[in-house]
């Protein structure tokens, strides 16, 4: 079933509907988050003894929390009782949780510890062990730098080996010193859009910054993404996830941090943390992050926009989870990302760039959500099932590049990069959403 | 600020101007007129939307501590301003239909007689294209209303959405 559909996405011509479908999202459900490792949420949004967030993978509702001794847990949000949720806040501390239905409450590490009238309705301990019972622990947690993935699958490959290699451009956003990030947010909101849709933009597509974002650049806010420069930049693909850079202008490693507005002490605690190949890629080989996608939903965006009414330009960083709600509907959830040891100053700055730039009322974001809500509602007629999207840029007909792969000494992070536009990252991603559909 | 719990009757000629200024407004935002909208602020306006959470009753907060959707200074307004006006902003090209409902409107005195406190409800209606499923944001509002010579200037808005998850695609749209 669906196999030309899957055959065709894998060279590149894309069946219009895969934007649009009930019976694929039915798969995607099945054969891809039931499966992959999703980001629920980071660990600075809990920093205390009893913190909690509640997040979804998909209709799954988990208690994500740092338990009374420091610990933290990802826990399914259903009463083993009755199945009601226990915690129906979004965020919050808590040292127990109180089923709102028959009263069994758990302690923030999952372990039931109350049931009214244990002995009398139970039999104690004899009828319902109460040491043995705790909330189902997410079939698998784990963390890297902080950020926190939930995978639904007992037996799911360890999140390291499932980033892979994309870890070395995580880093980037997601390590700038030895603490490691903040996170603020997430705002959400809902747009009638696929969710890949969104992936596949952040993932790679540097081709649609200078036309799409146009009116950014009019009024003075970017001084980054005219035509020439977006596509002087290099796209990668490592692993689970690719990305899209800018070529800075001449410079070593710390002119060209400042180039994009970091501060001094901020650089050197880079330096502390980031490996030597990792500073190559920006100080010799002149790359600088800019939007990622990895896989299967979760994006970043890295941007450099001008402090008001000056020339200065500082960086902010937004992580951002695309969550699918059907087939056409996406709840986005964007944060506000910055280094936990920046001077408050710059946080502040940061903070207000992301505002302007990205997130529910960012100025980047709202013509991106624009074109994603058409292409969403068109892709769902019967038409959409006859029409090819042609995603093969950068390739010949014969499936040569249009631009080889950049050499180990002029790129130096790991899988494979090229200069200038082109949709290998768009394409990568979506070859990897067949291969665990078929 | 508030000098006093009890708002003013509605009789009031604080009252009356307070009301009006915001109908007023919403005339403005309607029809996008945001250059004459603009000027209806003060130079020091702070404008903020607080990202709402859903929290246990008695946990003390009901916002996400530290974010927001706007977070605004003339400056940034006026950015937002001016993008509308590029020709390329897509996302309100076609633009929006809009209609900003405002009721329950109390004015209260404030300790300077040159500022009033006003709260209003406000449901916004927007509509895009012809077949797109319309969306709605309702909020409640506190402003700081200011006297500039002759007339009120907005100075403060406080906007309190009434959703967690907004049901709208973006916020390109003024509340």
């Amino acid at each position: 079933m669906h196999r030309e559909v899957f055959d065709n996405v894998r060279r590149g011509m894309i069946p219009a509907h895969i934007y649009n479908d009930a019976e694929l999202f039915a798969l995607e459900k099945e054969r891809l988050f039931a499966r992959a490792w999703t980001f629920v949420a980071h660990e600075s949004e809990i920093p205390q003894d009893g913190d909690y967030v509640v997040r979804r993978v998909l209709g799954d509702s988990f208690i994500i929390a740092r338990d009374s001794k420091g610990d933290v847990r990802a826990m399914f949000n259903m009463c083993l009782h009755r199945g009601m949720q226990i915690c129906r806040a979004e965020m919050g501390n808590a040292s127990n949780f109180r089923c709102p239905y028959h009263g069994w409450s758990y302690r923030n590490d999952g372990r039931l510890t109350g049931l009214p009238f244990h002995r009398e309705a139970y039999g104690g301990d004899d009828g319902l062990p109460r040491s043995a019972q705790t909330l189902l622990p997410a079939p698998s947690f784990a963390s890297y730098n902080g950020l926190l993935f939930v995978s639904l699958d007992p037996a799911a490959e360890p999140l390291e080996d499932f980033l892979g290699d994309f870890r070395f451009y995580l880093d980037f956003y997601t390590k700038q010193s030895a603490g490691g990030l903040e996170l603020r947010g997430p705002q959400r909101w809902r747009i009638k859009a696929n969710w890949k849709i969104g992936a596949e933009n952040f993932a790679g597509d540097m081709y649609h910054t200078p036309h799409t974002h146009a009116s950014i650049v009019d009024i003075g806010l970017f001084r980054e993404p005219k035509a020439q420069k977006r596509k002087d930049g290099a796209t990668y693909w490592a692993h689970r996830g690719g990305g899209t850079t800018y070529k800075l202008p001449p410079g070593g490693f710390d002119e060209r941090m400042r180039y994009v507005g970091y501060p001094d002490e901020m650089i050197a605690r880079m330096k502390d943390v980031w490996s030597t190949r990792q500073q190559r890629m920006v100080g010799e080989d002149g790359f600088m992050i800019s939007a990622a996608t990895c896989f299967p939903n979760l994006s970043f965006v890295h941007n450099w926009p001008k402090l008001p009414g000056s020339d200065r330009v500082l960086p902010f960083i937004s992580i951002r989870l695309w969550q699918p709600i059907s087939e056409n509907e996406t709840e986005v959830c964007s944060w506000f990302a910055v280094d936990s040891a920046a001077p408050p100053q710059y946080k502040q700055d940061s903070y207000q760039a992301y505002l302007m730039c990205f997130g529910s009322t960012g100025m980047f974001e709202q013509d991106d959500v624009e074109n994603w809500v058409s292409l969403t509602t068109t892709a769902g007629g019967s038409m959409a099932r006859r029409l090819l999207l042609n995603s093969r840029m950068g390739l010949l007909s014969d499936d040569r590049a249009v631009v080889e792969a950049l050499p180990a000494e002029s790129f130096h992070g790991p899988g494979r990069a090229q200069v200038g536009y082109n949709e290998h990252n768009q394409r990568a991603l979506l070859a990897m959403w067949a291969d665990y559909l078929q | 600020m508030r000098k006093a719990l009890a708002s003013l009757p509605f009789d009031d000629i604080r009252h009356l101007q307070a009301h009006q200024f915001l109908v007023d407004e919403a005339y403005l935002l309607d029809a996008q007129a945001y250059d004459v909208w603009l000027d209806t602020l003060t130079d020091d306006i702070r404008y903020v939307m607080p990202v709402r959470v859903t929290t246990a009753r008695g946990a003390g907060f009901d916002t996400a501590p530290g974010m927001a959707h706007f977070d605004e200074d003339k400056y940034s307004l006026s950015q937002r301003v001016a993008r509308f006006a590029t020709g390329h902003a897509w996302t309100e090209d076609p633009p929006s239909r809009l209609r900003h409902f405002i009721t329950n409107v109390r004015t209260f005195e404030c300790d300077a007689d040159t500022e009033l406190l006003v709260e209003s409800a406000e449901l916004l209606f927007r509509n895009r294209g012809d077949v797109n499923e319309s969306a709605l944001v309702s909020c409640g509002r506190e402003d700081l209303l200011r006297r500039c010579e002759d007339r009120w200037k907005l100075a403060r808005r406080n906007i309190f959405v009434d959703e967690s998850v907004l049901r709208m695609q973006n916020l390109a749209v003024f509340l």
